[in-house]
């Protein structure tokens, strides 16, 4: 079996998650082995996930926290 | 559902405020994530919030057998941004196609060589989270449509797997896997036009 770049990065995903084997997997790990372009587009899509993640974990303001309860002891009695 | 969410959710239901700070705790940051990630507005994020957590309190011990608080949390929270975003600032969601990688017939990737091998994973989190990277990196997020938005969060944020993702937004697994390979590689274009060659 053999990839070409658009075939590699239609299944980077699994790759990243671990979700390829078997030939597939040693396909996709032959190109990347020849193809530095690919290489290039693996190594920041794994960094663009980390940082999406990063920026994704954001914090409830804890004034918002105090608003919350107040909201819900109100409506609650 | 565990019987302590039951036993919390009873109690707070019947004023309880140690029970109720314990589901707060417990749960509030989960949904003001998600709320935010999707709505990308702290007004909007706080509504769904409060409309979430009304919703669960009253709910209280109504749960069925085993309806887990987490997922139920989880869908609520999604359908209320989904709805909440729903005909607002359409204009700056724009197809996600000029910002997708593009091919010869081939197969190859098509554009400058020094744009494709351009490589800026090793750069410190400290340059990539705060100033224009990070502008870079919010403004590419508010760029993605909701739909793709929430699947990030939920996938890449909360950890959950594609097939808890799927039962959430109410699509299948293979729609989610796209969803979010779309997403994470209109993120990375934009970046790599922010932090590649020339920039």
């Amino acid at each position: 079996m053999t990839l070409t770049c658009r075939d590699v990065i239609g299944i980077l995903d699994d790759y990243v998650d671990g979700g390829l084997a078997g030939e597939e997997l040693a396909a996709l790990e032959r190109h990347l082995d020849g193809c530095e372009p690919c290489r290039a587009y693996l190594a920041t899509y794994r960094r663009t996930r980390v940082l999406g993640a990063r920026a994704g974990r954001v914090e409830m303001p804890e004034e918002m926290r105090a608003r919350l309860r107040a909201f819900l002891r109100e409506r609650l009695g | 559902m565990t019987s302590d969410d039951h036993l919390l959710l009873a109690r707070a239901a019947a004023g309880d405020a140690a029970a109720l700070e314990a589901l707060m705790t417990r749960y509030s940051g989960r949904v003001f994530r998600l709320a935010y990630g999707i709505t990308r507005n702290q007004a909007d994020a706080e509504e769904i919030v409060q409309d979430v957590f009304l919703q669960l309190t009253l709910k209280g011990g109504g749960f069925e057998g085993r309806a887990a608080v987490g997922s139920w949390i989880y869908r609520v929270t999604a359908n209320a941004a989904l709805n909440k975003r729903r005909g607002k600032w359409r204009e700056l969601e724009t197809s996600l196609d000029d910002v997708l990688p593009t091919f010869k017939a081939d197969g190859h990737r098509d554009g400058a060589r020094a744009f494709l091998v351009a490589d800026w994973s090793r750069r410190p989190d400290e340059e990539l989270l705060s100033g224009e990277a990070r502008r870079t990196l919010d403004a590419a997020l508010e760029r993605l449509p909701e739909h793709y938005r929430a699947v990030l969060v939920l996938r890449d944020v909360e950890e959950l797997s594609n097939e808890e993702v799927a039962e959430i937004v109410g699509d299948t697994v293979p729609a989610v896997k796209t969803r979010l390979h779309r997403a994470r590689m209109a993120l990375r274009e934009i970046l790599t036009r922010r932090l590649g060659p020339g920039a």
